[in-house]
């Protein structure tokens, strides 16, 4: 459940946050939602594909962190890797221009970060407001990013298929990719449009991350073999 | 002087009257032939201006999503223009005893694995009371739970399971002529036809509008509905009443509103058997619309209107039925010179498998990729057009009337039904062998796009409580992959129920977000 209300200095004076990655924090997910500007960072660990919202059936772009419903094989390496945007926010959310807090998120309680000092935002609050002043943006470019290519037909679905040491199988479903052949066949003006909004990098980038998929599997085939 | 050719190319297809049967013709021409039409082929439209078409809400069949894929239409906008809803087949109810529980689907998937094993005589040999329907495919009970046949995240024109649209008629003719001028280059004439000018070889040279000018073309096709003016009247061509086979030739139509917004909607044709016939039953994202097709020779108009409130229910107060006479039946020829008749102009039957725009469609197609090269071989390619369009009216009927044959409901109209002076000798004759032997690809449904195949017969004969004589040794062969089908039915069925919205609410989504095109 969520409980989502308007961040306020003197109600939520003394509430603390626990920000270290942890399953049992809500960092148990499979695929997590991204914004363009992180792929630099995302592509050294992660697979970035498409998806498509549950609720909406409208694409987005996002990590994948693990094979199966609800895992997240990267959380061993908790700190030392980076996180994607959409985790490290934790229970914040933005309203308009505000900051919002999910009351019932795991990671909202009496131990951790405080989130005021004296009435004021914490360092650590700020340091979400800064993370925010990113993301938002972020993802409306992505949005943009997202809907130019599916103009161009330029996202395809993607079989990943895994087998595993222990037997079992795998076969992802609902995730897509950059379609290679179109993107080869793209117009001259497109090309250079592409290329000034940096269209082109982030679509390489999506592509050379798909190296990420065996890395992931070899995580996923460690766990099973344990 | 004629100037007209008569070897000459076939440029200029020129379609009289709009209407769906009009636009869904023009549309899946041009679509064919968009690279001729960049040096010099035409396709135009000649509408009157004043003319109102017949708008009785549609069902339709799963090859709309191909033909409308193909002309590039969006679905996302045909639900939000047309007032689409999902249709995944028909349930008849109390047709075969009129009891309240009675009543079986055609559902529009072909049972489970129907082209490596024939199921039916294997739920045959089953003992227990479950149905066919369910023994061999989940979309009943997907049917039975209000539920969509996919989901906001499946791309557009694509199925979870197969699904066609029920939709508003008067919108949608509207919505295809929009998209034919603006995206596939037909022109557009909003003009009366006065008169027809006439080749020496009998052809049509040329129609001379009331509004002034001609409009020439060497290819014309007649989608005036019922009067079928160029086909009828102007080439004489006669019509054949199928009046003896199919009773039906009235109906009373009434659009329903929903009691809350939030009301389901059915997603299938409800069809339910009336004392003299049968009545439609349609759910749109507004209202029902549902009509009572029955004989006027088995039940006066009052009678009707009667039967028809009384199945509608407290809804029904205030409504006032609109009345349509037709004539069931179809033209002698379909093609003859240089004039094809599409839509109601070639044809007309009552809606009870949702047929009308499916034979526009089968029509147009077939115009559009046998589309003579130049007047010479014109009249072979009528030929076969005749050929092929005659042995699908002539199988409808036939399967129209199948629902009828194996009815027990005691009134006259249900009676005369099942005498056998009024069923089709071709007919009968697979009433007689299907007592022996179920049917399947091979009996008599070999030819290509066949209107309704064996999986329909099936669903109708065996919904309908109909036996055929098997012999379990018969089975032995094939029941390891029959008992399989069976299993992975059942399996499909839970997964399905548990993955699919429901209907009213997907397509409230299809209307908020759209549907990906991929």
């Amino acid at each position: 459940m969520t409980n989502i209300v308007l961040l306020d200095s003197k109600i939520h004076a003394d509430l603390k946050i626990q920000a270290t990655p942890s399953a049992k924090l809500g960092d148990a997910q499979r695929f997590v939602p991204v914004a363009v500007g992180e792929f630099a960072h995302l592509v050294a660990y992660y697979p970035i594909l498409f998806s498509k919202d549950a609720e909406t059936g409208a694409f987005y772009c996002g990590v994948m962190l693990g094979i199966d419903e609800g895992e997240n094989l990267f959380l061993p390496e908790g700190r030392d890797i980076y996180r994607p945007l959409n985790l490290q926010r934790g229970p914040f959310f933005t309203a308009g221009g505000n900051i919002a807090i999910d009351l019932d998120h795991p990671r909202v309680g009496t131990s951790g970060h405080s989130i005021f000092e004296a009435g004021e935002p914490s360092p650590y609050l700020n340091g979400i407001i800064g993370l925010f002043r990113e993301l938002k943006p972020a993802l409306e470019q992505t949005k943009i990013f997202v809907d130019t290519l599916l103009d161009s037909k330029l996202i395809e679905p993607i079989d990943i298929s895994l087998s595993f040491d222990d037997g079992s199988r795998r076969q992802l479903e609902g995730l897509y990719t950059v379609n290679q052949d179109r993107m080869k066949n793209l117009a001259d003006g497109k090309v250079v449009e592409f290329f000034q909004r940096g269209y082109l990098q982030a679509m390489y980038t999506m592509i050379a991350s798909l190296k990420q998929i065996p890395a992931l599997a070899m995580r996923k085939n460690a766990l099973l073999a344990r | 002087m004629q100037t007209l050719n008569t070897s000459g190319p076939v440029r200029n297809i020129v379609i009289v009257g709009g209407g769906i049967a009009g636009w869904l013709t023009a549309g899946v021409i041009a679509a064919r032939h968009q690279g001729p039409m960049k040096s010099g082929f035409t396709v135009t439209l000649v509408e009157a201006p004043e003319i109102k078409n017949i708008d009785v809400d549609e069902g339709t069949w799963p090859t709309l999503r191909t033909t409308l894929e193909k002309m590039g239409v969006s679905e996302t906008e045909l639900f939000r223009r047309c007032d689409a809803t999902f249709r995944q087949g028909a349930r008849f109810a109390r047709w075969t005893t009129g009891a309240l529980d009675d009543g079986y689907y055609h559902p529009l998937m072909p049972p489970q694995g129907f082209h490596q094993v024939n199921l039916a005589p294997h739920w045959l040999e089953q003992p227990g009371n479950r149905s066919f329907c369910d023994s061999v495919t989940p979309q009943g009970a997907l049917c039975d739970q209000g539920l969509a046949p996919k989901t906001v995240a499946t791309p557009e024109y694509q199925a979870v399971a197969n699904y066609a649209y029920h939709l508003d008629a008067g919108k949608f003719a509207p919505f295809l002529q929009k998209h034919c001028t603006e995206r596939l280059g037909v022109r557009h004439v909003s003009a009366d036809v006065q008169s027809v000018r006439r080749a020496a070889n009998g052809d049509i040279a040329g129609l001379a509008l009331k509004q002034g000018g001609e409009v020439t073309g060497d290819l014309f096709v007649d989608c005036t509905g019922f009067a079928a003016l160029l086909l009828g009247k102007e080439l004489g061509v006669g019509f054949r009443d199928c009046g003896d086979v199919l009773f039906c030739d009235t109906a009373l139509v009434v659009q329903v509103p929903y009691e809350t917004p939030d009301d389901a909607i059915a997603s299938h044709t409800i069809s339910t058997a009336q004392s003299a016939g049968w009545t439609w039953d349609i759910g749109l994202p507004t209202r029902r619309s549902v009509g009572y097709v029955y004989s006027s020779r088995h039940i006066g108009e009052d009678q009707a209107a009667d039967e028809l409130m009384r199945y509608i229910g407290p809804q029904a107060k205030g409504l006032a039925p609109r009345k349509i006479p037709f004539r069931g039946g179809y033209r002698e020829t379909f093609w003859k010179n240089n004039c094809v008749a599409v839509g109601q102009a070639a044809g007309f039957l009552e809606p009870l498998e949702s047929s009308a725009i499916l034979l526009v469609e089968l029509s147009a197609k077939l115009i559009a990729e046998q589309m003579p090269a130049n007047r010479e071989v014109m009249e072979i390619v009528s030929a076969r057009f005749n050929e092929v369009t005659h042995y699908r009216w002539g199988r409808i009927i036939d399967f129209l009337k199948l629902h009828y044959v194996l009815t027990r409901r005691p009134e006259k109209f249900w009676r005369d039904n099942t005498d056998p002076a009024t069923v089709p000798g071709r007919l009968k004759n697979l009433l007689q062998i299907w007592k022996y032997q179920a049917p399947w690809l091979l009996d008599e449904f070999n030819r290509l796009e066949e209107v309704f195949p064996a999986a329909s017969y099936q669903y109708v004969l065996y919904g309908m409580g109909f036996r055929t004589q098997i012999d379990p040794c018969d089975n032995d062969a094939s029941r390891p992959l029959a008992v399989q089908h069976m299993r992975e039915n059942a399996a499909m069925a839970g997964r399905l129920r548990a993955a699919l919205p429901r209907n009213r609410d997907l397509v409230r989504k299809i209307q908020d977000y759209g549907l990906q095109p991929i």
